[in-house]
């Protein structure tokens, strides 16, 4: 009765698309990952963009963050279990993570209560203040300050995935 | 099904977050603009923001049930600006500031991940000489 695991076409079937649904992941985090940089970086450059394209940048952005967030909420949950390990590997990128989480999130958030093109326009006129400009202000420069990091201290998966991403094109992806 | 409960989870610390700034605002605003008051430059009252809108001429700025508030023109998406070499300079900046800083700590991480090499094949061949019958 104990013989050998057979094998099935099927097996082999669904373990090829579990492959393919792994590596789909991969690609979503990677290029998503790119676009947010991106977004970031020009969301940033206020005075390359311009008030209105900043505004309506910020709030996509936002919207962005949460799902990044939301993509990776399993490592946020694992990563916080293992922070009593105390040589749990992942401790520098989880602190520079939340650091960054609450900088991005107040930043996008202080951006909003002080929109003057995107938020009129839908006809809603958040309350301005001395102190949501200034917050705006000092989350955005800590932000520019760990969102390089924060993709730094993950440089390893990015050349590698990117390196793959690069062969699978030149490969075809049917292959 | 589990993507919305991650994302009842995301959306709850950000939530969590936003409080806690509104918290900050309420309760400790000075210890953010306090001492930057000063620095604040007051903008001339002509001054108007590239696509921004602008209160009719002689009415009180305010919201829906205040003045009216209208637009002077066409809403200003700010594409010229992009266009502007000038303007160029801005994103470059940034990118040359993220590019620094991820060189930095990229540069960090392999001397750190080097030393941590040589050490473990250091005490790898000190106790393999440990190891060894004396001659």
């Amino acid at each position: 009765m104990n013989g050998p695991p057979v094998t099935s076409a099927a097996d082999a079937v669904c373990g090829l698309a579990r492959r393919r649904r792994v590596a789909a992941r991969t690609r979503l985090d990677f290029w998503f990952d790119l676009v947010l940089l991106l977004g970031y970086t020009l969301a940033y450059s206020y005075g390359f963009t311009g008030i209105a394209i900043h505004e309506w940048l910020g709030i996509g952005l936002g919207l962005a963050l949460l799902l990044h967030l939301t993509l990776h909420w399993d490592w946020v949950l694992r990563t916080t279990r293992r922070l009593l390990n105390p040589r749990g590997p992942d401790k520098v990128i989880w602190i520079v993570n939340l650091a960054l989480l609450f900088a991005m999130t107040l930043c996008v958030a202080s951006g909003i209560l002080i929109s003057r093109v995107a938020l009129p326009y839908l006809g809603i006129y958040p309350l301005a203040g001395p102190f949501w400009s200034r917050l705006h202000v000092v989350t955005a420069e800590v932000t520019l300050g760990l969102v390089p990091v924060h993709l730094a201290l993950r440089w390893r998966w990015l050349v590698r995935v990117g390196r793959r991403l690069l062969t699978w094109h030149r490969a075809g992806p049917d292959r | 099904m589990k993507f919305l409960r991650h994302l009842a989870a995301a959306t709850l610390v950000v939530a969590v977050v936003v409080l806690l700034g509104l918290a900050w605002n309420h309760f400790g605003a000075a210890t953010l603009v306090g001492g930057q008051q000063a620095s604040f430059k007051q903008a001339p009252a002509n001054a108007r923001v590239p696509g921004a809108v602008m209160p009719r001429p002689g009415a009180k700025a305010g919201g829906p049930r205040g003045a009216p508030v209208i637009q002077t023109r066409p809403m200003d998406l700010g594409l010229s600006s992009m266009l502007d070499p000038v303007n160029l300079a801005v994103l470059r900046h940034t990118v040359v500031i993220e590019a620094v800083v991820i060189a930095l700590v990229v540069m960090i991480d392999v001397s750190r991940r080097l030393w941590r090499q040589e050490r473990r094949a250091r005490q790898l061949a000190r106790s393999r000489s440990d190891d060894d019958p004396d001659p």
